[in-house]
């Protein structure tokens, strides 16, 4: 590995010089129209099948008292990453300034042990097939679109947030948006037993320390049919 | 296989830049966030993308977007930063916009028919070809009678070029889409406020009633509403209150979601008036000085609409309509939005009055955080322009339908059956009835095969649609992403002009719509000597864009054209906020909208040679143009008389209740006990029919099955994944429940934009067929990954045509049907429906017209009207 990729084992959040990204997702504000995942996709040219970010769904209730919540999904980008530590080729690692954990397609054997460290379920192995991109058969995953915020972009899922629900920014500057947030609000972490220190904070979802957490992982029956086809057509 | 090329280095550099722009300036208390867009860059090698501002055009709400071009292809769409209602970003659909362009089973030649209609054997022909063809065919039409040739176009959005082309030839026979979307709504609209549609100031409001629209993945305006909606819910802490027959993500976002039986949101709206006007909640002097009924008036009128009478017509408690009603009417600013849940129906118009009410009779029209008028601007169209058609249509304007000004396009395929209008030449832009349509293949489909009826069919389109397939001739439209169009729409408090340009050389031979227009006008008048030539006369796209916006004032200042093509958008109104996601002013601080249109002084010059009335209407030349208010002249409402019309005075001329009204629809009433309302809807991925080949969309949604509460489908022995068997009046099909708590125990609903029978292989799922010879879009490998074999089955088959008989819309969720578990004999994707049973439908809407023997039994209140003799047929047979 070169000195300019070096891995760090350091972790990065409120160390004084140091950028540490972090999302902040409001679900009060997620409208659960899709555009992110949409977004992502073209982004990356992201082939059917696998998501980089996706936004699962739940109607809890008893008619006619009904709500519908979203808890949109990606890499929690963590300041312990378990898919780092797993990596027996040093192919996926993370970056120093700015926290975020990335993928060396060239070093990549695609043995999938990341993807069974995750807990999040954020990695997926690249199909044979894409439509212009001529990385494939390794695994991919979100970046924290590495390549935008370091043109002092937001992600992409940020950028066309319709709802305003994602916003990103430096949590070790305190007067950013994202601190603000933080700050201001009571915000929950995806498994935080796990102890990976996701860097995804979400608004709103307290429900998802309890049941809903663990049903974000169980999929809706509705969606049995469909994947069964996704097992069918992927043998798996 | 490449590594990306951003290394560390360049990272360093970029934060290094950071840090030294915070040091220079240690006042700043702003943190340095990033940019929310504006710039893309390939995620591979780095390399900045191409940015072409365009107006995205997948569905109609015309949010401002920029298309990212990387070797000559657009990889990536987002939202124009610079655009103030779209503010940087776009839906699901606007971001997968590209595959409208680059669709493998694109069309991109034109098509000659070489076998039967709809056999889907086709020849490629020159332009040359197909444009002599078309112009011998207007040529004949046109010695019999302009008004043979008829266009029915569908998401027109050409800015005045089809009127253009028909008042060229002379046809009076154009026909759109309208009255199987929203047109009742329109027409409660208009002739009450002038307008027809509002915007709800979201951002700044504290209470939201929400009567049937599912603003967040659908309605009107999707996107720019739903970020204020998101603003005022989370920053401003206001409430919203959606009433809806499921949960729709809009009802599911809502503080409440109050179910209520289909068609009957007017009763509700009406009660909460009654409400509001028995508490005395209401605001008399806006009501008194801005609109023409008195408080006393209207009090007495909404004395009949008590909450219990809505109860037993709505379900919804008498309790609920109270509390609610008295929240709306103490809580300011309040405001209300609707769509299609109210208005789709047989008296939908009454529905819609009924609901618009409600902010009127409590004063918050035109209010910061209210209910205000749409701000829209136009443009102008080039000169010379042709002059109108000499002859009305009866299909454009069915005289027993005078007051639907946006036309009962849905009920033309029986009209041409009874031979009402002959029709020569059938031309489609942008339209598929066949698959969106009421009665769809059994209906359109048998009307498009009968070459007695069509003689000759020309289909305009990219897409190798339901309708498109039954053409005799293919013309290559261009995909939005590769059009000149002129664009504005009212989608946020600030108006706006807007520009699509083409982000790279059309793909193949097609041609965008305008100039395919020209050339067969070029076509049928080569010399001019036919004086249709001079209305035509344009370079290229470009041109013709240049004729409507080099002269509009301010904007030709700032560049006219040339300021379009660098924006996409003008005015700009500032900055966005990359720390807020808000439009802000050069002092930091979010813009703010301007109110109170109706209160706009007169100028003297307006004024001059003005005349006022003893009610304060001030007139000229013949023409209302505002009204005397507190001493001041106003501009008003843009109505006939400036006001508010609470009383629609023509209305009564046909019979119809004037005032706010319900009618409950007859045969709801009679319903057994076995039997539900079908409904369809949208989803937040998808439009109507022109969505199902768009990959990333798809993947989402891909299948539709049938909504219904688990009361019912434990009454009928089903659960998810089960097949079901739906049975309405016309016809039967066959689908999967989805056992949802969000869905009314007497409605079964089913999203459109699935159970494609055409539309390429994707949407039809037969990927691992051979391309078709039509087709010639570039091969995509990604296909090979699809990995879903459900497409779905469309519900259109198997509903009836309803029309209101005051706005001449298609009652969509009228519709009762039987459901059942399928049968031993019943298959998944079964869909019949009969033309005589639809014929039958028709046969039976058109009673209830105000020539027809139902309207006076639906309005015994109209007792005194003299019948339909008494008015006198307008010219044209309507408006």
């Amino acid at each position: 590995m070169s000195e300019e990729l070096r891995v760090s084992p350091i972790e990065t959040r409120g160390v004084a010089g140091k950028k540490r990204y972090a999302m902040v997702v409001d679900t009060r504000r997620c409208i659960g129209c899709m555009a992110c995942q949409v977004a992502c996709k073209a982004e990356y040219d992201t082939p059917l099948g696998v998501n980089r970010t996706w936004v699962p769904y739940k109607v809890v209730g008893t008619y006619p008292v009904v709500k519908k919540q979203f808890l949109p999904r990606l890499c929690n980008h963590c300041d312990d990453p378990p898919c780092v530590r797993n990596c027996p080729v040093d192919a996926t690692y993370k970056v120093e300034d700015g926290g975020f954990v990335l993928q060396r397609y060239e070093r990549c054997i695609g043995c999938r042990s990341c993807m069974a460290a995750c807990p999040y379920n954020a990695r997926f192995m690249l199909p044979s097939h894409r439509t212009y991109t001529p990385i494939t058969n390794v695994v991919d995953k979100c970046t924290f679109c590495f390549h935008r915020v370091t043109q002092n972009m937001v992600p992409a899922c940020v950028q066309t947030c319709v709802g305003r629900s994602r916003v990103f920014g430096d949590i070790n500057d305190p007067s950013s948006e994202v601190s603000y947030l933080v700050a201001r609000n009571a915000t929950q972490v995806l498994r935080p037993e796990e102890g990976t220190k996701p860097h995804v904070f979400y608004i709103g979802a307290d429900r998802n320390q309890t049941e809903f957490g663990r049903d974000a992982y169980r999929k809706p029956e509705v969606m049995d049919l469909d994947r069964a086809a996704f097992r069918r057509h992927f043998n798996i | 296989m490449e590594t990306p090329k951003v290394t560390r280095r360049t990272f360093l550099k970029v934060s290094a830049g950071t840090t030294a722009a915070i040091a220079a300036a240690p006042s700043l208390v702003k943190a340095m966030e990033n940019d929310l867009g504006g710039k893309d860059f390939d995620p591979v090698s780095g390399a900045e993308r191409q940015a072409i501002p365009v107006n995205c055009h997948v569905c109609n709400i015309q949010d401002g977007a920029i298309a990212y071009v990387e070797n000559g292809r657009v990889v990536k769409l987002e939202g124009n930063p610079e655009h103030v209602s779209t503010r940087g970003r776009l839906c699901a659909k606007g971001n997968a916009g590209m595959w409208y362009s680059y669709d493998p089973d694109r069309i991109l030649y034109p098509l000659k028919r070489v076998g039967a209609r709809g056999e889907g054997k086709w020849q490629r022909i020159s332009w040359d070809e197909a444009l002599t063809e078309v112009a011998a065919k207007l040529d004949a039409a046109l010695k019999e009678d302009p008004n043979t040739i008829l266009v029915k176009k569908g998401r027109d959005r050409s800015g005045g070029a089809w009127g253009r082309f028909m008042n060229t030839l002379g046809s009076a026979t154009v026909l759109n889409h309208t009255s199987v979307c929203e047109s009742s709504k329109k027409i409660g609209m208009e002739p009450t406020w002038g307008p027809d549609i509002e915007t709800p100031d979201f951002a700044n409001t504290k209470y939201v009633l929400n009567f049937g629209s599912n603003i967040l993945e659908a309605a009107y305006f999707h996107n720019p509403l739903s970020q204020r909606i998101t603003e005022g819910r989370v920053d401003n802490h206001m409430k919203i209150v959606t009433f809806d027959v499921r949960v729709s993500n809009t009802a599911g976002f809502s503080d409440e979601w109050i179910p209520v039986f289909p068609g009957t949101d007017g009763a509700v709206a009406l009660a909460m008036g009654h409400v509001i006007l028995r508490d005395n909640l209401q605001d008399s002097d806006f009501i008194e000085t801005w609109t023409n009924v008195t408080v006393d008036a209207l009090k007495a009128h909404y004395k009949q609409y008590t909450p219990e009478w809505a109860e037993k017509i709505s379900g919804v408690p008498a309790g609920t309509i109270e509390r609610i009603a008295r929240e709306f009417a103490t809580t300011k600013p309040a405001t209300l939005f609707t769509y299609r849940g109210p208005c789709k129906h047989l008296y939908g118009s009454y529905n819609e009055r009924s609901c618009m009410m409600l902010p009127i009779m409590t004063g918050n029209v035109e209010k910061q955080g209210g209910y205000c008028l749409p701000r829209g601007m136009g443009w102008p169209q080039p000169n010379p322009e042709p002059p109108g058609p000499k002859h009305p249509s009866y299909l454009s304007t069915p005289p027993d339908y005078p007051l639907a000004a946006h036309k009962v396009s849905h009920l033309v395929p029986f009209w041409i059956a009874d031979g009402k209008q002959k029709v020569n030449v059938y031309f489609t832009y942008q339209d598929n009835p066949v698959y969106t349509n009421p009665g769809a293949r059994v209906v359109w489909g048998k009307l498009f095969r009968d070459e007695k009826l069509i003689p000759y069919y020309v289909a305009m389109s990219s897409h190798m649609g339901e309708e498109t397939a039954l053409a005799d001739l293919i013309l290559p439209d261009c995909p939005y992403l590769e059009r000149w169009e002129p664009e504005s729409m009212p989608n946020s408090l600030w108006p706006w002009l807007g520009i699509r340009q083409p982000v790279h050389k059309s793909l193949g031979e097609s041609r965008e719509n305008r100039v395919m227009l020209r050339d067969i006008i070029h076509k049928l008048d080569p010399d001019g000597a036919r004086g249709m030539k001079k209305f035509w006369d344009f370079k290229d796209g470009e041109d013709y864009m240049r004729h409507h916006f080099d002269n509009v004032p301010g904007l030709k200042e700032a560049g006219g054209l040339d300021f379009l093509k660098k924006h996409g958008v003008w005015p700009i109104y500032g900055k966005l906020d990359p720390k807020s996601g808000k439009v802000t002013d050069k002092t930091g601080r979010e813009i703010k909208a301007e109110y109170g249109l109706y209160m706009k002084e007169l100028s003297a010059t307006d004024m001059a040679g003005a005349a006022v009335d003893g009610k304060g209407v001030i007139s000229k030349n013949g023409k209302a143009i505002g009204v005397r208010r507190g001493g001041k002249n106003v501009v008003g409402f843009p109505t006939g008389n400036r006001l508010i019309n609470i009383r629609v005075d023509q209305w009564a001329e046909y019979g119809f209740n004037p005032m706010p009204t319900f009618k409950r629809i007859p045969w709801h009433e009679s319903m057994k006990e076995d039997e539900m309302i079908l409904s369809t809807f949208k989803l937040n991925v998808h439009k109507q029919s022109r969505t199902a080949a768009v990959k990333w969309l798809a993947e989402i949604a891909h299948s539709n099955p049938a909504w219904m509460n688990p009361a019912t489908a434990k009454k009928l022995g089903v659960k998810t994944g089960d097949l079901v068997r739906i049975e309405t009046a016309v016809g039967h099909l066959v689908t999967k429940a989805y056992v949802t708590e969000g869905i009314h125990p007497k409605v079964i609903s089913i999203p459109t934009a699935f159970g494609h029978w055409e539309y390429g292989r994707l949407a039809t799922l037969k990927l691992k067929e051979k391309k078709g010879d039509w087709s010639h879009g570039a091969d995509d490998p990604d296909l090979n990954n699809v990995w879903w074999d459900d497409r779905g089955v469309h519900p259109n088959d198997i509903i009836p045509v309803v029309a209101d008989p005051i706005g001449g819309s298609q009652g969509w969720f009228d519709t009762v049907a039987k459901v059942t578990k399928a049968g031993p004999n019943d298959k998944y994707g079964d869909s019949q429906g009969d033309w005589d049973k639809h014929y039958a439908a028709y046969k039976e809407t058109m009673r209830y017209a105000y020539t027809g023997d139902l309207h006076r039994k639906m309005h015994p209140e109209m007792a005194a009207w003299a019948g339909p003799e008494s008015v006198k047929p307008k010219a044209g047979g309507g408006h």
